[in-house]
């Protein structure tokens, strides 16, 4: 039975259809997902609001986000994700702040009485402070959350309202914690109020016949800038950014963009397919992970706009850079078993380059909310013998550690650390450790952090040992260069 | 003039808050106990940003269960969501304790958590009976914790997840076992550490309500780690059965003092709450004091020794580098009070005060300590981290007070940023060392002395010849 139950699924049975153990002949039934939690779980799922503000809009540099919540959400809300942005306008101004979008977070810190008797009064007064204190802001972000999804706070009226009377977008993402099984639904939400909301109601300064939108890409430790030099040494002129490092006006004008570049399927596919409808303007997945991908890619647009060419220059440089350092961390990683659980799609975006490119033994893929086709593409992208989870609570993370122990995970901070206490390095594949991921150096940094987190020497002096014999007897059985760092590696 | 200077903040928006919600209080608060689950009743995002928040701060594991609240719980009542979850986690985990922790969108649902927990309670006896298998989760201690977001801060959700265990564990106690209780509140590993070493060396028996101080600050050692997954330490089922036998409880931080009360209305056990905390000299004192009280203990030659090494280095310190500095310091009333005390007893004059909550007792507490060092204190009240910024910018401040998130302000002012209190998430190591104490405030002047010394004295390094 492809299907698997863990031992510590016994109890609850329920989990068996979304642990698959990858088979020569494929199971025809699909991988549970996009479900709720178990109740009872311990996951690393979030909410709606935080698909919505931690991971779309707050990469936005030139917006206020006015968290409509109580305390807490706003202060989650603040400062969680690393997509750093500069301060550069598509207008050619300067925006006063730099990483304005990392540094505040705003709300309208909801009490027991707002609960009663409605939140829509602070809404409004918290929008007109929030512009009071940022009055250069471009525009304002209302995100709800479960309180005000429960007491009905009708946001939507608040900031059409608001939009008139200040001159500037108030915009209403509305995004319940409850709202959907996990963040996927805000990516959904989102989507759906960036299209509806902004985009068409701005035309841009200029534009080229090479102009794209790169969707679904948030500049997580610097990704998007590295796909962006690839493409404007090409002579690709990215228009609108959807939404790292971007400004508001950009996504406003996205509907004048000759073609659409998807980066993260998960969370960005809907506007692609919004803007194709209404617009006619294509788009095309694109995959910059890897060496070989991040190539493949960059000739199809090459071919796609008749730079083909460039896209050789660009492939033959940036690959040069790296390819003699990859060449050693290959010798050094191969066989090296690894268990990627990403968010959304990296599980299916790295594990064949971590195999091909690296040498490495990806054991076990998972995702936090992947849906069906995110599962089929991690099907197909595996080989036999390979654990596929959706959504794996920690006791199923120990179980796979204990019953048969990578060399490294591949996860989030959640799961870090508990990876550690077992005595499994863990790098975090959603903010990164030493990044950009992304393209050829990108790649490159990963095979770097990989190589200095396995080859971490502590990992070899974890336990106390009675005798001093027995550990010069392992150092002598075990050649040098496995046991110590390199530097300059 | 000596006195406090009280300003509210004037805007409706809270911009980068210094305080968060209950739950998170709550979930730290279980999480010191042995064989205690924290189980989250609400949606996805109240597990997993506590999770990732704590995980930062401490780099340690957070593990923490969520019912998986969603619309349709949302429509018809997350009934089944915490019966199934407080199932899940007996038959999986087997745990001495489980903290039932509400939020505000289970309390908005109307959500009746002492009720079902009490259901459930009869349900896992049945369970227990029936089946062979499930012998012994009846035992089970199952906690309601009703922690909307919309009241309190998370350190009152702290006082008040200690308070319900205290009401559903605690049992009626004729005995005096001569033990202390302490509720340190919001503290890091480091502090509760020290309390501990202050009172073994006063050879004190206590019963910390409750304990992260090896949960947050847990040694690495794979050979060791127990399956499943529990964090080390943490105060016993049993010892929280047994607070109403103690000689007295502290509670250091005044704003999570509920079981303190309760302790005292139902159990007759003495309460001590209302002192500023044990941080600096006088603070720490008081403590000693105020275990004396309750113990009769010593004060022993070797935490006068601990205090005579915090002299002997203000001596050394504050008048030739620190003495008139004006500090500003923002956080948790609790630390920020223990902290603003001790840097006027430094010489210093902590001229700002800010905290993210409106607590009545800060600005009296900012008082005293206006009037021991004759200065005049801008407390404001129920402020965030904006109004820190646009303070230091308009003001003149030689050092800041508080945590990582004031990071870009002390890189743009060039203002040092000493920092303590949670969340720390950009430097290592703050969560295992104290603030408390003697050798809590000896490590506080060192950093204070350091960091001054490098941004004003650097420069001109002749002045630092000795």
């Amino acid at each position: 039975m492809p299907f698997k139950l863990f031992d510590v699924n016994k109890e609850i049975p329920e989990r068996e259809k979304h642990v698959y153990v990858k088979h020569c002949e494929d199971s025809e039934d699909s991988i549970a997902c996009n479900t709720s939690t178990v109740p009872g779980c311990m996951g690393a799922r979030g909410c709606v609001y935080a698909g919505s503000k931690g991971v779309i809009t707050g990469a936005i540099k030139d917006v206020v986000h006015v968290v409509h919540s109580p305390v807490g959400c706003t202060t989650y809300g603040g400062g969680a994700k690393r997509y750093p942005s500069q301060p550069k306008l598509p207008n050619g101004e300067v925006f006063p702040v730099d990483n304005f979008n990392l540094k505040y977070i705003c709300g309208t810190d909801l009490k027991e009485s707002d609960v009663v008797f409605g939140g829509v009064k602070k809404l409004k007064q918290s929008v007109i402070d929030a512009i009071k204190e940022f009055p250069f802001a471009t525009a304002i972000y209302c995100h709800a959350t479960c309180t005000t999804g429960l007491i009905g706070d009708d946001m939507d009226a608040v900031c059409k309202e608001l939009t008139e009377e200040l001159g500037k977008d108030v915009i209403a993402f509305n995004t319940p914690g409850f709202a959907g099984p996990s963040q996927s639904k805000g990516h959904h939400i989102t989507n759906d109020t960036i299209f509806s909301r902004m985009v068409g109601t701005k035309e841009p300064p200029k534009t080229t016949e090479y102009d794209i939108c790169l969707i679904g890409e948030y500049n997580i430790d610097g990704d998007l800038w590295v796909i962006e030099k690839y493409l404007n040494e090409m002579g690709i002129n990215i228009l609108s950014r959807f939404s790292g490092d971007s400004s508001h006006e950009e996504i406003c004008y996205m509907h004048r963009s000759k073609l659409n570049l998807v980066r993260c399927q998960r969370s960005a596919t809907y506007i692609a397919d919004l803007i194709e409808e209404k617009y006619g303007i294509p788009y095309v997945n694109v995959d910059f992970f890897s060496t070989e991908y991040c190539a493949d890619n960059l000739r199809m647009l090459g071919r796609h706009f008749g730079l083909e060419e460039e896209a050789e220059k660009v492939i033959a440089k940036y690959h040069g850079e790296v390819k003699d350092e990859l060449k050693y961390y290959k010798e050094k990683l191969t066989g090296k078993k690894i268990y990627i659980f990403s968010g959304g799609p990296k599980s299916w975006h790295l594990s064949i380059p971590l195999e091909k490119e690296l040498g490495m033994n990806v054991t076990a893929v998972a995702s936090e909310f992947e849906h069906e086709e995110g599962y089929e593409k991690m099907k197909a992208r595996v080989k036999d013998g390979t654990t596929i989870l959706d959504d794996p609570n920690s006791l199923e993370i120990e179980e796979l550690i204990v019953t048969n122990k990578p060399d490294i995970i591949l996860a989030g901070i959640k799961e870090k650390y508990l990876a550690y206490k077992y005595g499994v390095p863990s790098i975090m594949i959603h903010s990164y450790e030493n990044g950009p991921y992304i393209g050829f150096e990108g790649f490159l940094n990963l095979a770097k952090d990989l190589y200095a987190n396995i080859y971490n020497p502590v990992w070899d002096l974890v336990e106390f040992e009675e005798k001093l014999e027995e550990i010069q007897d392992e150092v002598i059985s075990t050649p040098e260069e496995e046991t110590t760092m390199e530097a300059g590696k | 003039m000596s006195g406090v200077n009280v300003l509210n903040r004037e805007r409706n928006l809270i911009v980068n808050p210094l305080k968060t919600c209950q739950p998170l209080g709550a979930m730290y608060a279980v999480i010191g106990v042995r064989h205690g689950i924290p189980l989250v009743h609400g949606s996805q995002g109240c597990s997993s940003f506590v999770r990732y928040h704590l995980a930062r701060h401490f780099r340690e594991p957070v593990e923490i269960a969520v019912s998986s609240l969603h619309e349709a719980a949302a429509v018809f009542g997350g009934r089944k969501n915490i019966n199934s979850s407080i199932k899940n986690i007996a038959i999986r985990y087997h745990p001495d304790l489980i903290g039932a922790i509400t939020t505000c969108s289970s309390e908005i649902i109307g959500d009746d958590v002492f009720g079902f927990v009490d259901t459930t309670n009869k349900e896992l006896k049945e369970m227990s009976e029936e089946n062979e298998k499930y012998k012994g989760i009846e035992d089970i201690k199952v906690i309601p914790i009703p922690t909307p977001s919309f009241v309190g801060t998370h350190y009152s959700g702290y006082g008040v997840a200690i308070n319900s265990m205290i009401q559903t564990v605690t049992k009626a106690n004729e005995d005096d076992n001569s033990k202390v209780n302490i509720i340190p509140g919001i503290l890091n590993p480091g502090d509760v550490k020290e309390l501990k070493h202050i009172m073994d060396t006063l050879s004190i028996s206590y019963t910390m309500l409750t304990d992260i101080s090896e949960a947050f600050d847990a040694p690495l050692r794979p050979s060791k780690q127990e399956r499943p997954f529990y964090p080390k330490g943490g105060v016993t089922v049993d010892e929280i059965a047994n607070v109403s036998a103690s000689r007295g409880t502290i509670s250091i931080c005044k704003y999570a003092k509920l079981g303190a009360e309760t302790l005292e209305k139902s159990h007759n056990v003495p309460a001590i709450t209302d002192d500023l905390p044990p941080i600096g000299i006088k603070g720490t004192d008081q403590f000693l004091r105020n275990l004396q009280s309750l113990t009769d203990c010593e004060i022993s030659e070797s935490i006068l020794d601990e205090r005579g090494l915090l002299i002997d280095l203000m001596a050394d310190v504050s008048a030739r580098y620190l003495f008139g500095r004006k500090v500003a310091i923002f956080g948790d009333p609790t630390q920020v009070t223990g902290i603003a005390r001790f840097v006027s007893e430094l010489g210093m004059e902590p001229v700002m005060v800010c905290t993210g909550a409106d607590e009545k007792s800060f600005p009296t507490d900012m008082e005293i300590v206006a009037k021991e060092s004759n200065i005049n204190i801008d407390v404001l009240v129920e402020q965030d981290l904006r109004a820190v910024e646009n303070y230091v910018k308009e003001n003149e401040i030689d050092v800041l007070m508080g945590n990582s998130d004031a990071r870009f302000i002390n890189y743009e002012t060039k203002i040092p940023l000493i920092r303590f209190g949670y969340p720390v998430y950009d430097r290592v190591g703050y969560h295992s060392h104290p603030i408390v104490g003697y050798r809590g405030a000896k490590r506080i002047a060192e950093m204070i002395t350091n960091e001054v010394l490098e941004r004003y004295y650097d420069e001109k390094h002749w002045k630092l010849q000795q």
